[in-house]
């Protein structure tokens, strides 16, 4: 990791060409183009020759796992906007080494969503006319489709600013604030999407706004300790190694603690209810998602990180941060379920709704998640996600 | 202007479905994806044992939660007060499927719950999900409405047969399958009711058989506590009751 702001940025090209891939970047690129090549090419077939029948979602089940996946995305990149935030609004200068590499991140986790949302929906290009010409303002998922496209915009000239040089003019400064209030309000949003719907007792919470921005803001620490802790520690600054080594796994944990306590709160609400609805909390209780989520995502990686030895060692971020990931995945499979588990007027004899995702369905992770990496190889290869200003040295 | 309202009297229901085939007829249905079913429950054993069902449309609510959130707005409620979908503008992002409390929106678009795929045997042409041989709102196919055969990717849903009432004359108070006047104009489910347990009507004239039922016998709602304010309304009587819940949970006692 090399600090290049010595040269004037605007004189250097946009792209480093030039420069070769390192090793990293490049096994990155190369495992990302073959997930996404390979999961992108399963769901293009099955959609062209089955179309959405290809997905095991149904009438009673009309959500899926496609949008726990884009969940995952949409709010993890809040999640590492608000990170990105932290030294370009509430000027914590610890975090500016990483800044940009935190913008980039959050863009490429909205792409990789957005991507997986075009699959899933029936009619993505029309969507691109319709919601704009309908201006439904009594809709949460009209708020959130704008919230997160204002987000992609002003994430993406925020970066340009920052790839330009322009770290602490008032333009960027400006710009920083709006976008951290978009990155509030689009997960805000997103999780009105499912709050406010009070058919869904399982959802119906004032609380989930604050639980999808919450767990977002983990997830985003979780994605960034990730790719900080491949880095080898001579490519680091004393700066950087006590931000890596010290700061960000103890932000994980506090934020982790802060999940459980939620998650808790939640849980105990769904097992004590009555109401008609909360039944699929304790039928969650036995399903493995739900004890994926807990122990292996929740419990285990906060022992991981819970003593400062162990939130040094970058194997144990590196561990931590995956199984968060893993858990946080399986939570937003579990939370899509829960709420649709208990089948609206069926009658007595339908029972439960049951579903897990198809093949195709699950082809989509590979494709998110290699254009989610290839991207991040590309950028770490060509965009200098290192940059910092002279300041934060 | 009227606003459409159907009322379901369930002392006269037999649970017979032959609303349900009716339906699945007039509005090219695929298997399974009923827009009007008959939901039956089953409550104690011998010898108290009791089998009651729940004749099921669409509730063209007043206050449509569906509407509310669809961010295309493809679906709406018409001035004379039946909910459509806009086959032209939905995204098929299921949100109203989501929403409705009543659980009578169709994506149609998955895995056929009988065999054989129906869509296999009448393959699809054109922007249709399949091509039955019968098709009779087909020469009235009206993708504004969401009347005919359904379309890939999009909802659908119960149109209080709209191709058929928006025939209605202004001022008719009554629609119903006995008076020849009114037989084409009144809803499929409602013209095929062999024990006349439903009843079609303006709910906003005093006059009409609608709102006279829903005076005189005690007219309820499913669900009322939704706040969607429901257009169709049940008559329970002594002899019968509407579900208290969509529960999974069957009654213990």
């Amino acid at each position: 990791m090399t600090v290049t702001n010595a040269i004037d940025p605007a004189a250097r090209p946009l792209l480093d060409l030039d420069r070769k891939p390192d090793g990293l970047s490049a096994m990155l690129m190369l495992i990302g183009a073959a997930a996404g090549g390979l999961g992108l090419a399963v769901v293009f077939l099955k959609l062209l020759t089955e179309g959405h029948a290809a997905f095991n979602t149904s009438s009673d089940m009309a959500w899926g796992a496609p949008i726990a996946f884009y969940l995952f995305f949409l709010l993890a990149s809040s999640g590492l906007s608000i990170v990105a935030s932290l030294d370009t609004v509430f000027g914590l200068d610890t975090f500016f080494p990483i800044a940009k590499r935190v913008v980039w991140l959050s863009i490429i986790t909205l792409v990789a969503g957005f991507s997986v949302l075009a699959l899933e929906i029936g009619h993505p290009f029309r969507m691109l006319w319709a919601l704009p010409l309908a201006v439904q303002v009594h809709s949460p998922m009209w708020w959130m489709g704008v919230f997160y496209s204002l987000d992609l915009v002003l994430l993406v000239t925020k970066f340009w600013m920052m790839h330009t040089g322009s770290w602490h003019t008032q333009a960027a400064h400006r710009l920083s604030i709006v976008s951290f209030v978009v990155s509030i309000l689009a997960p805000g949003t997103l999780g009105l999407v499912f709050g406010m719907m009070a058919m869904r007792p399982a959802w119906y919470s004032p609380i989930m706004p604050m639980y999808f921005i919450l767990t977002g803001f983990a997830s985003g620490v979780a994605f960034l300790m990730f790719f900080t802790s491949l880095m080898r520690d001579h490519d680091k600054t004393t700066a950087e190694k006590r931000l890596f080594d010290s700061i960000l796994p103890r932000l994980f944990f506090v934020s982790l603690l802060a999940v459980i306590g939620m998650r808790f709160g939640q849980i105990i609400t769904g097992l004590w209810s009555n109401f008609e609805g909360m039944e699929a909390h304790w039928n969650a209780l036995g399903s493995g998602l739900f004890q994926v989520e807990i122990w292996l995502g929740l419990v285990l990686p906060t022992l991981l990180v819970s003593t400062n030895g162990l939130r040094a060692s970058a194997v144990m971020q590196w561990l931590a941060a995956t199984l968060f990931m893993v858990g946080i995945f399986s939570a937003r499979l579990e939370l899509l379920i829960v709420g649709q588990k208990v089948p609206l007027f069926r009658g007595y004899w339908a029972g439960f709704v049951e579903y897990w995702p198809s093949l195709t369905e699950w082809m989509m992770v590979p494709a998110g998640m290699g254009i989610f990496v290839f991207l991040y190889g590309a950028g770490n290869w060509l965009l200098r996600l290192s940059d910092a200003p002279a300041k934060a040295h | 202007m009227a606003r459409w309202g159907m009322v379901i009297d369930l002392e006269k229901c037999t649970g017979c479905q032959a609303c349900s085939v009716a339906c699945q007829m007039e509005n090219n249905r695929l298997p399974g994806e009923n827009w009007q079913d008959v939901l039956f429950y089953n409550e104690g054993e011998y010898p108290s044992g009791k089998l009651t069902w729940l004749p099921r449309p669409c509730m063209h609510c007043e206050n449509p939660s569906c509407a509310a959130v669809c961010p295309t707005k493809a679906t709406y409620k018409t001035a004379d007060g039946v909910v459509l979908v806009d086959w032209d503008k939905c995204i098929g992002c299921k949100y109203c499927m989501i929403a409705c409390p009543y659980g009578v929106r169709f994506y149609a678009e998955e895995k056929q719950k009988t065999k054989p795929d129906v869509r296999d045997v009448w393959p699809a042409s054109g922007d249709k999900m399949w091509n039955p041989p019968w098709r009779m709102p087909e020469q009235t196919r009206n993708r504004n409405w969401g009347i005919g055969i359904q379309p890939k990717n999009v909802v659908s849903k119960c149109t209080f047969c709209y191709h058929r009432i928006s025939k209605a004359p202004k001022g008719t108070a009554d629609l119903s399958g006995d008076d020849p006047k009114t037989r084409e104009m009144t809803p499929a489910c409602v013209v095929t009711c062999a024990p006349t347990a439903r009843y079609f009507g303006d709910l906003d004239n005093p006059n009409s058989q609608v709102r006279k039922l829903i005076a005189q016998k005690r007219g309820t709602r499913l669900l009322d506590q939704a706040g969607n304010r429901p257009q169709v309304y049940y008559l329970a009587g002594e002899q019968s009751s509407v579900p208290e819940t969509r529960s999974t949970r069957k009654p213990t006692s």
